[in-house]
């Protein structure tokens, strides 16, 4: 009978020790300029470059520099994986940019820069070792709109690559 | 004998359920704790930052809670490594542009502010490019690149008023910048008197200046 209130005791004492750091830190995040749409998943052959197409959207009213922007100063769109995750990067062949030019009035000429907008496609070659590799790679770019720019960012681009 | 060990069993189960419920409380504690001091932190960030608010005219534009406070001081180097104070430019009116070597906009608004500069100058104005680039301070050849970079940007951009590195450092009190280029108008007396973001126009900017001199509205 004494032990009766042992379950509840116990069942409060669970529910108290819940999470008792959760919730720091939640800040709301900013919308970031990409975003990365699909695959999450894919199967590949181990041990050989296996092509995987990834698919990126850049937002509303924005372009970023496409991987070979026209001027040094300018920051390409760059993808990098970690080079522990068991996943090699062989190949990544990015779309050509379109041509882009800041609007700044019919008297100051500007030069075409080359960009993405909307979404666009880069086309990657992985290589596997056999198993299961949730992997994090992240792309690179830096955004702006016609009359402002934002600094350079980078965004996860999370894949399971399951070599068989 | 068997009172005893129920005892010592309901004692130990007591005392069990007391110390978790004495470390959830501390965590607790602790937690809001933690929270209260980011809220305070997030609620100084905010105060300072850029929001957008209709004009005269209706239409939104960004504005800044900075406009009508003291500017935040701040030294930073130039790349050759001279140091400089906003201090230092008591009792002339400042631009402080926020630019990047990378960004489009700076690079067709630069040209006016050049000949802005040239123009007001005799009246007590002065423009301080601060430049957000990043900086690999982990390495030191890495650096000295970055610095050069910047450098030449500024010279391709024909900058002749002072250029400052490691603006990152000072975005924080000029409201967490995170849009280029954004500039901080500041009169005589060391108060902001306007903010824009963005690439405006020449008029806007002069419009601006002339502010910050004492001479528009």
């Amino acid at each position: 009978m004494r032990l009766s209130f042992l379950p509840i005791a116990l069942a409060l004492t669970s529910l108290a020790i819940q999470a008792p750091f959760g919730n720091l830190g939640d800040r709301p995040a900013k919308q970031p300029a990409v975003t990365y749409l699909y695959p999450e998943q894919v199967t590949i052959t181990a041990g050989k470059p296996s092509p995987v197409d990834l698919h990126f959207k850049v937002g509303e009213g924005l372009h970023i520099n496409s991987h070979t922007p026209r001027s040094e100063e300018l920051i390409p769109t760059t993808i990098k994986l970690p080079e522990t995750s068991g996943v090699r990067l062989a190949k990544a062949d990015f779309p050509p940019g379109t041509d882009f030019a800041f609007s700044a009035g019919p008297d100051t000429p500007q030069e075409k820069l080359s960009v993405y907008t909307g979404e666009f496609i880069v086309h990657a070659e992985l290589v596997a070792t056999k198993g299961e590799h949730p992997v994090e790679a992240t792309l690179h770019y830096q955004a702006c709109t016609n009359n402002i720019c934002m600094p350079p960012h980078s965004i996860p681009v999370t894949i399971d690559v399951i070599a068989r | 004998m068997n009172q005893v060990k129920r005892n010592v069993i309901v004692a130990s189960v007591v005392i069990f359920v007391i110390a978790i419920l004495g470390l959830a409380g501390w965590a607790n504690w602790q937690n809001r704790k933690q929270a209260a001091a980011h809220i305070a932190e997030q609620a100084h960030s905010q105060q300072s930052q850029a929001v957008l608010a209709p004009d005269n005219s209706g239409s939104l534009h960004m504005t800044s809670p900075l406009v009508g406070k003291p500017a935040p001081g701040f030294t930073l180097s130039s790349p050759k490594g001279e140091k400089i104070s906003l201090a230092s430019y008591k009792g002339k009116a400042v631009q402080i542009n926020f630019w990047a070597t990378w960004c489009g906009p700076c690079k067709i608004e630069t040209p006016w502010l050049v000949e802005l500069e040239k123009q007001y100058a005799p009246k007590g104005f002065e423009i301080l490019a601060v430049s957000v680039d990043d900086l690999n301070k982990d390495d030191k050849n890495e650096l000295a690149k970055d610095i050069a970079g910047i450098a030449k940007g500024a010279q391709e951009l024909h900058i002749d008023y002072p250029v400052l590195i490691d603006g990152d450092s000072i975005a924080k009190p000029y409201g967490d910048i995170e849009v280029y280029p954004t500039s901080f108008f500041i009169d005589r007396s060391g108060t902001i008197v306007a903010a824009s973001f963005g690439l405006t126009s020449k008029a806007d900017l002069e419009g601006n200046i002339r502010k910050a001199l004492g001479e528009g509205n």
